[in-house]
C-alpha cells in the first residue's frame, strides 16, 4: 500500500492542474510549514473533548479548503491509522469511552494537517522552506539528494520486481521462507550496487555544475499578503484552541 | 593559445587496466574534433580526465594554457563543460529552468535569468522551461543537460556520446544544433555518421591514437577502421560499393552533403563522357555518310 | 514504529526531543568530518535505499506483513555517526512527504529509529566481531543478524517504554497502557526482527561479496591479537559505550515518571474519577512497574540475543575446527 502511496505522490507525476492552481499550493512553503507545525503542536497538547472537537473541525476545514485530492488524503490517512487505532482502542479499554474518542480525535487532528502539507506542497519547496527556516545545510542537502535518488531507486526496484516476476518468483509465503528472503536480499543488494555507481556519476554531474554544498533554487519567493493571512488565521485558530483547553480547567 | 592540449597522457584504472596510453592532442579555439573508437577505447575516460575527474594521470593537460592539477581541477572545470552520456545523471532540480540556472547560480554569475533564457533558446527548448525534467523524453533531457552546461558559458564543450539513445528525428535535430554552435567542441562518439556531419577533424582512439585527420582521410583507411571496430558511415559504404562496380569515385564522402555533391559530380562526369562519346560517333557518321 | 502526533505525553515528547537533539548534534559533528564531498552521494543513496527498504512489505505469516527499519544496516555499512544522521534524514522525508510520523513526536521517533536502532545494531555487531574467530562468513552473518534483531527489539522496547510512561504520567490521557503496549510492541517486533535480521544479513553479505567498494569500504574487523586485545580495542569500547548510552537514555524518562508520575496520576485520577468509572479493563500492573517492565524487556532482549549469537558462534566455530 505504501508503494501505491509513493507512486501516487505528486512528485512522480505532473501535479494535477487543480492542485497546481490551488491557493494552498502556491503559498510560501515557510508560511505553510510554520503555520501547520504551530497548529499541530498546539493540538497535540489538547486534552479536553471540547477543544479536541474544535481542533478536528479546523483540521477538516483546512483539508477541504486546501484543494488536496480527497482520495489521496484518505489513502495517506489509512497508512497512519493502525497506530492511531491501537492507541485509541487501548485508551478506550482502560480509561473509558470519552478518553478513547478524545485520543482518536486528537491524533487525527494532528495527522490530517501534516498530510495536507505533504500532499499540497512541492517536495522540493518543502526542503528549501526548511533550509530557509535555518535547518542545517548538511541535513537539507542530504534531503534533496536523497529525494533525487528516491526516484532513481524506485524505478530500479520496480524493474527488479518485474524481472523477478517474469522469472516466476511469487514472493515468500512466510517469514520462514528462506528462499524468498534470499531473493529479496539480493534484489535489495543489487539495486544498491547498481545505484552506487550511478550515485558517483550524479556527484560528478553536480561538480560539473560547480556544486559546493547547498542545493537551493535560484528563484526564491518572499512572503506575500496571502501567506501572512494564512499564518494569522492559523494563529487565531491555535489561540482559540488554547483558550478552549485552559478555559475548561480553570 | 589553444583551447585544449594533451601531451603524452597515460591513465590507468584502480585495478591496473590501461585506459589511455601516451595520448596527445591539440584542439584550437572554435575547432570541432571527434574522438571515435569502439566501446572501451577510452573516449569517455578522456573526457572525464579533461574535466578533472580521473586523477592521477601521467603526462600533461593544458586547458586554456593552464596545466590541470588536482588542486585546480574544480576551478578549471569551469572552462570545460562536460555533457554526460546519460542526462539523468546531470539533471537535479525539479523544473527545467531551475536546473539550467543551477550552474550559473553555483558560480555566482550575474543576470542568471538572461543566461537561462539564452541557454534554453540555444538548445531550442524555451517552451519546456516550467516542465519537470524527469517527465521529458530522452532527447529533450539531453537538450536540458546541454542547456544547463551552456548557461555556464564554458569555453569548450565536451560531449560524451551525444547521439546515443536518440530516435532518428531527435538525432538529426541535435546534430543540427551542435553543428550550428560556434564553440570549441570535443565529441566522443562511435556514431561516425553524426561525427561526419559535425566536426572538422577526427581522432581514432583505441587506448592510444590509431590515426587522425579529416573525416574523409580517416574513412579511406578502411582496414584501420575495421581494426578499431568501427563501421564506415552508410553513405561511404554506398560509394565504396559504387566504386567497386567500376564507377570512378575520387574519395569516399562521409556525409549526405558530400554524398550529394560527389553523386552530382559523378553523374555530370558520366553525362559529359556520354555526351562526348555520342558527339564523336555523330562526327564519325557525318565524315563518311556512304561508308568510305 | 512511526508514532503520530497527539499520542505521546507532551513531556515525554519533549524529553525525547532533547535527547535526540543531543545525539544528532554529536553525530552531525562527527559525520561532517567523515562526510567529505565524495561520501555525500553514497550516504544519500543509502538513505534512499533505506527509505525504499522501509516500504518493502515482507510476509510474517497469517496474512500479516512487517516492515524493515534498516538502522543496523545503515550503521554496519556507514558507521554509527553517519547512520544517525542518515536515518534522521529518512524520517524527515517520511514525515514531510507522507505525513508518516508526527512533528511533536519526531524527537521520539528519531530517538527510537535514528538513535537507538542504529546504535544498538552497530554496538551489538561490533561487540560480537572480536569473538567471531574463524567462523568465516557464517559467523559474520550471525553477528549481523543478531545485531539487526537487537536493533529492532530494543527500539521497540524504547517505544513501548515511552508509550507506557506517557500513559502513566498523563493519567490515561496519552500513551498506551502497559498491558497493551509492551506485549504488542515487543511481541510484534520480536517477529519483525527476524525478518530484519535475515534481510540485513543477506544484503550486507551480497554487498561485501560483490564489491569491496560497493557502498562503503568494508571495515576491517580486528581478527589479530589475543582475545583480550580484541575485546579491549577501541571500537569495541566504543560499542560498549554506545549500548550503555542507549540504556542510559531511559534514565531521564525514569526521573520524569518518578517526579511527575505519582502526583500527576493522583491528581488526574481525582479529576477524572467519573471517567475512569466506565473503563472496561483495569491494568494489573502498577504504573511504575509497567515502565520498568519495558526497559527490562529491552535489556533482556538485547542480552539474550547476544548470548544466543555467541552460543551459535561457538557451535559454528567448533564445527569448523573439527573439519
Amino acid at each position: 500500500m505504501l508503494v501505491a502511496h509513493v507512486r501516487g505522490h505528486g512528485v512522480l507525476r505532473e501535479a494535477d492542474k487543480g492542485e497546481k492552481t490551488s491557493w494552498f499550493w502556491r503559498l510560501d512553503p515557510r508560511a505553510k510549514i510554520a503555520g501547520i507545525f504551530a497548529f499541530v503542536v498546539v493540538t497535540a497538547l489538547l486534552t479536553t473533548p471540547e477543544a479536541v472537537v474544535l481542533a478536528l473541525a479546523s483540521a477538516i476545514v483546512l483539508s477541504a479548503a486546501s484543494g488536496v485530492h480527497a482520495k489521496r488524503l484518505i489513502i495517506a490517512y489509512a497508512t497512519a491509522f493502525p497506530f492511531i487505532a491501537l492507541a485509541s482502542i487501548s485508551i478506550f479499554l482502560f480509561s473509558g469511552t470519552e478518553r478513547g474518542m478524545t485520543m482518536l480525535a486528537r491524533t487525527s487532528s494532528c495527522v490530517m494537517p501534516l498530510l495536507v502539507l505533504a500532499l499540497g506542497t512541492d517536495t522540493f519547496d518543502l526542503f528549501t522552506g526548511l533550509r530557509r527556516l535555518k535547518v542545517p545545510g548538511m541535513i537539507t542537502t542530504l534531503l534533496m539528494l536523497t529525494f533525487r535518488f528516491l526516484l532513481l531507486l524506485s524505478d530500479e526496484y520496480e524493474r527488479m520486481k518485474l524481472s523477478r516476476r517474469a522469472r516466476g518468483f511469487r514472493g515468500g509465503r512466510s517469514i520462514l521462507d528462506k528462499y524468498g528472503f534470499r531473493v529479496l536480499s539480493s534484489t535489495a543488494g543489487m539495486v544498491l550496487v547498481r545505484a552506487s555507481a550511478r550515485a558517483d556519476r550524479v556527484y560528478e554531474g553536480l561538480k560539473c555544475k560547480a556544486f559546493r554544498k547547498d542545493m537551493i533554487p535560484w528563484k526564491i519567493s518572499s512572503l506575500r499578503p496571502v501567506d501572512l493571512v494564512f499564518l494569522l488565521t492559523l494563529a487565531i485558530v491555535a489561540t482559540t484552541l488554547a483558550i478552549a483547553q485552559c478555559g475548561v480547567l480553570t | 593559445m589553444s583551447a585544449l592540449e594533451l601531451r603524452g597522457v597515460t591513465y590507468k584504472y584502480d585495478d591496473g587496466t590501461l585506459a589511455l596510453k601516451d595520448f596527445s592532442l591539440l584542439v584550437e579555439r572554435s575547432e570541432k574534433v571527434a574522438i571515435v573508437g569502439p566501446n572501451g577505447a577510452g573516449k569517455s575516460t578522456l573526457l572525464n580526465l579533461l574535466a578533472g575527474f580521473r586523477m592521477p594521470f601521467s603526462g600533461k593537460v593544458l586547458i586554456e594554457g593552464r596545466e590541470l592539477t588536482e588542486e585546480n581541477a574544480d576551478e578549471l572545470r569551469r572552462e570545460v563543460g562536460l555533457v554526460f552520456q546519460d542526462p539523468d545523471d546531470q539533471i537535479f532540480m525539479p523544473t527545467v529552468e531551475e536546473d539550467v540556472a543551477f550552474g550559473p547560480r553555483n558560480l555566482g554569475l550575474d543576470d542568471i535569468e538572461g543566461r537561462v533564457k539564452l541557454a534554453l533558446r540555444s538548445a531550442g527548448i524555451e517552451s519546456l522551461a516550467k516542465r519537470r525534467p524527469h517527465r521529458l523524453s530522452h532527447g529533450m533531457k539531453k537538450r536540458v543537460a546541454i542547456a544547463g552546461i551552456l548557461a555556464m558559458d564554458p569555453k569548450t564543450l565536451l560531449l560524451d556520446e551525444p547521439t546515443s539513445g536518440l530516435d532518428p528525428r531527435a538525432r538529426a535535430e541535435l546534430i543540427k544544433l551542435l553543428k550550428g554552435m560556434d564553440k570549441t567542441m570535443l565529441i566522443a562518439t562511435h556514431d561516425l555518421e553524426a561525427a561526419a556531419e559535425m566536426v572538422d577533424r577526427v581522432v581514432v582512439l583505441n587506448v592510444s591514437v590509431v590515426t587522425q585527420g579529416t573525416m574523409r582521410e580517416v574513412v579511406m583507411s578502411r582496414e584501420v577502421l575495421r581494426d578499431a571496430g568501427l563501421e564506415l558511415p552508410t553513405v561511404s559504404k554506398l560509394f565504396d560499393m559504387v566504386s567497386g562496380m567500376g564507377y570512378p569515385v575520387e574519395s569516399l564522402p562521409v556525409s549526405m552533403d558530400q554524398a550529394v555533391s560527389e553523386f552530382t559530380r559523378v553523374i555530370e562526369r558520366e553525362a559529359k563522357l556520354m555526351g562526348e562519346k555520342r558527339g564523336r560517333k555523330n562526327r564519325g557518321k557525318q565524315r563518311s555518310p556512304d561508308g568510305d | 514504529m512511526h508514532v503520530p502526533d497527539g499520542l505521546m505525553d507532551p513531556l515525554v515528547a519533549l524529553v525525547g526531543l532533547l535527547e535526540f537533539l543531543a545525539f544528532i548534534s554529536i553525530a552531525s559533528y562527527i559525520g561532517s568530518k567523515k562526510l567529505q564531498d565524495k561520501q555525500l552521494p553514497r550516504v544519500a543513496l543509502l538513505c534512499a535505499g533505506i527509505f525504499v527498504a522501509q516500504m518493502l512489505n515482507f510476509p510474517i505469516g497469517g496474512g500479516t506483513t512487517g516492515h524493515l527499519i534498516g538502522g543496523a544496516l545503515f550503521a554496519i555499512l556507514a558507521g554509527p555517526a553517519l547512520a544517525v544522521v542518515g536515518m534522521t534524514v529518512v524520517l524527515i522525508i517520511q514525515a514531510l512527504m507522507f505525513g508518516d510520523g508526527g512533528i511533536t513526536a519526531f524527537g521520539l521517533n528519531a530517538l527510537n529509529m535514528a538513535v537507538v536502532a542504529p546504535l544498538t545494531g552497530w554496538g551489538t555487531y561490533t561487540l560480537l566481531v572480536p569473538l567471531l574467530g574463524r567462523t568465516g562468513m557464517a559467523g559474520k552473518n550471525l553477528a549481523i543478524g543478531a545485531a539487526a534483531w537487537a536493533s529492532v527489539f530494543v527500539a521497540a522496547a524504547a517505544c513501548a517504554a515511552e508509550l507506557a510512561v506517557s500513559y502513566a504520567i498523563s493519567g490515561g490521557t496519552y500513551g498506551i497502557a502497559a498491558t497493551v503496549s509492551i506485549p504488542a510492541m515487543l511481541g510484534y517486533h520480536a517477529i519483525i526482527g527476524i525478518g530484519e535480521a535475515l534481510i540485513t544479513a543477506g544484503v550486507i553479505a551480497y554487498l561485501w561479496s560483490t564489491s569491496e567498494e560497493s557502498i562503503f569500504s568494508k571495515t576491517e574487523s580486528r581478527q589479530t591479537g589475543t582475545l583480550f586485545e580484541r575485546i579491549t580495542s577501541s571500537s569495541t569500547l566504543n560499542a560498549t559505550l554506545a549500548v550503555m548510552v542507549i540504556f542510559a537514555l531511559a534514565l531521564p524518562l525514569y526521573f520524569l515518571y518518578s517526579s511527575e508520575g505519582m502526583d500527576g496520576l493522583e491528581k488526574t485520577m481525582d479529576d477524572a474519577g467519573t471517567q475512569e468509572g466506565d473503563a472496561l479493563l483495569s491494568s494489573p500492573f502498577g504504573y511504575g512497574e509497567s515502565y520498568f517492565a519495558a526497559i527490562f524487556a529491552g535489556m533482556a532482549g538485547f542480552v539474550s540475543v547476544t548470548l544466543v549469537a555467541l552460543g551459535l558462534l561457538r557451535i559454528v566455530s567448533s564445527t569448523k575446527n573439527r573439519e
